[in-house]
């Protein structure tokens, strides 16, 4: 990784009472990569999506953007920066529809971004256009999550659970989809339990749990660390062997 | 690129355009035609206040139980310009306004709060001013609770014409922030300030601008009222009933839209004139009903009932 | 002087903590907030001023027709307005306002059944020998209501801790979904702690007109703000934090009413608007915005 990365993410603390959500991660992302997260429940994938997005402010550590420190800015200047995401509950406005949510979020869209026309037929959802949000169906509403966070012309997105609720053949789809941003110089953070599909997508993924970084590599490597497969021990949700 | 709703937007410019227009020519004429000037004054009072709290509740999503504070704050305001700067009652009504500016800085944390407890939080603000202004330790500044007496700058033609310009530019205002990108950008807040700070708007400043806004709507309000009456009291521009059918006017016509609390001012302060004066507490059992009523199955007021049929409303 | 503030302080804290507790657990249970709780308070003040007047009965009888004739009338309340509510697209706010045209309705009501006169109880009922206690005395009523109120707690605590409902009404207080989820009955709890929620209030409202002097229709929302600062102070759905909150809210009034008389009508409103603001997560944790 010589060039220059897109996001640094350093030592970051955040606790919430006394308890340590996230203990010390660090990570890079250089321009156009794709990030896989992976881990148990609870071990602050999330959290730290959170804390790279604004929403929450970290306790200790550092947020470097473009090799500005971000730390303590809001959500919506990261957004107006091209920070975006999606979220792991979707979070559409509900009494919106659909065309209204994303034009809502192109108002202040950088220059090059996708227009909202784009992003409903780049996500699927253009004849769904004119429907409220609210009557979506939960898969719907995270592809509506995703098409508003691209029309602002992001330059990184942070992808919280997307495959949830999804059938293998859109899955693949969904894959593509990914991929394909990442080929117009878009970098992700895809946050996932399914590990079949972030397998498809990259071979670069971190292992959390407990707040910190276990692992770094691809996810077949992963499979066979001894520290990660303890993790996974006794998790039958997630089964690292079935990637291979 | 426009959606094809933009664009319908566009041609309903008339039908805006109207509503300012037809409230001019009513409230010009209106004295003339009807003699009891008091209640064609205090109805517009009320406009004026129901488009505030739709403003905070309809557009934004917060529930002003306390909104009456403002309202109060902009009377005093305006009598301290009068007694204490001897200013000219009209330039005495920008003093209110600053008044309710800064009382409404003070109080913006109160936006940080959600639901119940910012409604019941603002209500408890403005219970403190009226405790404060009312308290006979500020007796030089507002006479404490002996009320003001400005009968030297009574104007009732003046600050009639005051009320009908303050109605007709917040009615403006109101059909502004609803056709312009603010607004969206007030009911993305209202939907999902998380949501909304990702769509890039800075969440914090925005409601911050309206909530002001709203203030100094309330604020101006309560002056000109004062300085109408010219005689009050504390607990008359402090009485929580205030807040309370400005909120009920706007539930009942329709928040989200500049027409639903001109409706529900002109129905509801209409049937306050004929039953309220004398028999208040009957007039309170009808809009306690229909509060509970329109929660149960009209949330959206009355003019849901035309947005039903997919009709646009103003 | 300040020997006085304290245990006036404590006697009026633990009233006024009871006062709140069917408020804390409608909120708890149900995440609605009970905007005519003052009101059923000042009903049941005006129940017992009716008994005293009319039938000389003791408000101590009172207390147990208050809570009867409440949670049958709560309970039958209960079906029409919230299910509807809980399926709505803004249950939090919806109700907020359903509840504030119930007190409109309460209020209207009061002045049409008992006028707009303040009426009030003699404390004599309780007893004409005060207290004497530590140099000072207090009012024989006072004591006896603090004794109620407390012992009402203790029997919320027992019924929380100790019974199926109580057990179903605290699992639905700390997760509502997952409550449904594992099976327990979450629409019945619901409707049976709305029930005991409001005759709670009622009851407290016996004993008010011996705490707060008099009642008028106009009380309730007073009485609604106070309790909603006593919910915030302590903690949500557990007996225990509105005895806390009580005792914060009790103890300062006395103390102002003792040494700065004139702006003792701001406390509760300056303590609600304290906590909310300067602890902003809520004593609570909930309530916050985001963003």
């Amino acid at each position: 990784m010589s060039r220059e990365p897109l996001l640094l993410v350093d030592k970051i603390v955040k606790t919430f009472g006394g308890f340590k959500a996230l203990d010390g991660v660090s990570l890079q992302v250089a321009p156009g990569e794709i990030l896989g997260l992976v881990g148990p429940n609870g071990s602050g994938k999330t959290t730290l999506i959170n804390v790279i997005s604004g929403l929450y402010h970290p306790d200790g550590g550092l947020v470097q953007y473009q090799g500005r420190t971000i730390t303590n800015w809001p959500m919506h200047r990261r957004a107006r920066h091209g920070i975006n995401r999606t979220f792991q509950i979707p979070k559409p406005f509900k009494t919106l529809t659909v065309a209204e949510n994303v034009e809502l979020a192109h108002h202040f869209a950088r220059p090059g971004a996708m227009t909202p026309r784009e992003v409903l037929e780049f996500t699927g959802l253009a004849d769904a256009a004119d429907r409220l949000a609210q009557s979506l169906n939960s898969s719907q509403q995270k592809l509506l999550d995703l098409a508003r966070a691209l029309t602002t012309g992001p330059e990184l997105v942070l992808v919280d659970e997307l495959a949830a609720g999804l059938g293998p053949h859109e899955l693949h789809q969904m894959a593509d989809s990914l991929r394909h941003l990442a080929d117009r110089a878009m970098a992700l953070i895809v946050v996932e339990h399914h590990l079949g599909f972030v397998n498809q997508l990259t071979d670069r993924v971190i292992v959390m749990n407990a707040g910190k970084e276990i692992f770094e590599g691809s996810l077949a490597l992963a499979a066979q660390d001894p520290i990660v497969s303890a993790v996974y021990l006794g998790n039958d949700a997630v089964d690292v062997s079935s990637v291979q | 690129m426009l959606s094809p709703k933009l664009v319908s937007r566009r041609s309903h410019m008339g039908t805006n355009v109207a509503i300012p227009v037809v409230l001019l020519a009513a409230f010009s004429v209106a004295p003339m035609v009807y003699a009891n000037q008091a209640v064609i004054f205090q109805m517009m009072a009320f406009m004026v206040l129901a488009q505030g709290v739709n403003l905070l509740y309809g557009f934004t999503g917060y529930l002003p139980f306390g909104y009456v504070g403002f309202f109060g704050i902009g009377a005093y305001g305006m009598a301290i310009g009068i007694e204490l700067f001897h200013l000219p009652g009209l330039v005495a009504l920008v003093v209110g306004a600053l008044f309710s500016v800064i009382v409404a800085l003070i109080l913006s944390p109160l936006l940080r709060l959600s639901g119940a407890y910012f409604a019941i939080s603002s209500l408890a603000a403005s219970e403190v001013l009226y405790n404060v202004v009312a308290n006979p330790a500020l007796v030089h500044l507002t006479n404490g609770p002996y009320g003001e007496s400005l009968v030297q700058s009574y104007h009732p033609e003046t600050s009639y014409i005051a009320m009908v310009v303050l109605l007709i530019v917040t009615t403006i205002i109101v059909i502004v922030i609803k056709n312009t990108a603010f607004g969206r950008a007030l009911m993305a807040i209202r939907e999902d300030p998380v949501s909304a700070e990702m769509a890039g708007i800075a969440v914090v400043r925005t409601r911050t601008i309206i909530w002001i806004v709203s203030a100094v709507i309330a604020g101006l309000t309560g002056a000109i009222f004062g300085w109408h009456l010219s005689v009050f009291y504390p607990s008359t521009v402090f009485d929580l009933s205030i807040s309370i059918l400005a909120i009920v006017f706007t539930l009942f016509g329709g928040g989200g839209t500049a027409i639903g609390p001109i409706l529900g001012s002109v129905v509801l302060y209409g049937l306050y004139n004929a039953i309220g004066i004398s028999d208040p507490q009957y007039f309170e059992l009808i809009y306690g009903l229909l509060i509970v009523l329109l929660v149960l199955f009209l949330p959206g007021g009355v003019v849901s009932l035309l947005q039903r049929r997919g009709n646009y409303v103003p | 002087m300040l020997e006085y503030s304290l245990i006036a302080g404590i006697l009026f804290g633990v009233f006024f903590g009871f006062m709140a507790l069917g408020l804390n657990l409608i909120f708890g249970v149900m995440q609605v907030v009970n905007l005519a709780h003052g009101d059923f308070v000042v009903l049941g003040g005006y129940l017992a001023v009716v008994a005293y007047s009319s039938a000389h009965v003791n408000p101590l009888m009172s207390l147990i027709l208050a809570l009867v004739l409440f949670v049958v009338v709560a309970y039958v309340l209960y079906f029409p307005l919230i299910p509807r509510l809980t399926k709505s697209k803004d249950p939090e706010m919806l109700s907020l306002i359903l509840f504030f045209g119930l007190s409109q309705i309460i209020e209207a009501l009061d002045v049409i059944g008992f006028g707009n006169n303040p009426r009030s109880l003699p404390l004599a009922i309780m007893g004409s020998v005060p207290l004497h206690f530590l140099g000072q005395n207090y009012q024989m009523a006072w004591v006896i209501t603090a004794l109620v109120s407390l012992i009402m707690i203790g029997v919320t605590y027992g019924f929380l801790y100790y019974t199926r409902i109580g057990y179903a009404a605290r699992a639905v207080m700390g997760n509502r979904d997952e409550a449904m989820a594992s099976g327990l009955p979450v629409a019945q709890t619901s409707a049976i702690i709305f029930a005991v929620g409001i005759g709670l209030a009622a009851m407290a409202g016996v004993m008010s007109p011996f705490m707060i002097g008099s009642i008028d229709p106009s009380t309730g929302l007073g009485l609604t703000t106070i309790a909603f600062a006593i919910v915030v102070i302590g903690s949500l759905g557990n007996p225990l934090g509105s005895v806390l909150g009580g005792l914060v809210y009790g103890i300062s009034v006395m103390l102002m009413q003792t040494y700065f008389s004139s702006w003792s009508n701001l406390v509760p409103y300056l303590l609600l608007l304290i906590i909310v603001l300067v602890k902003p997560s809520g004593l609570l944790g909930r309530g916050v915005r985001n963003a």
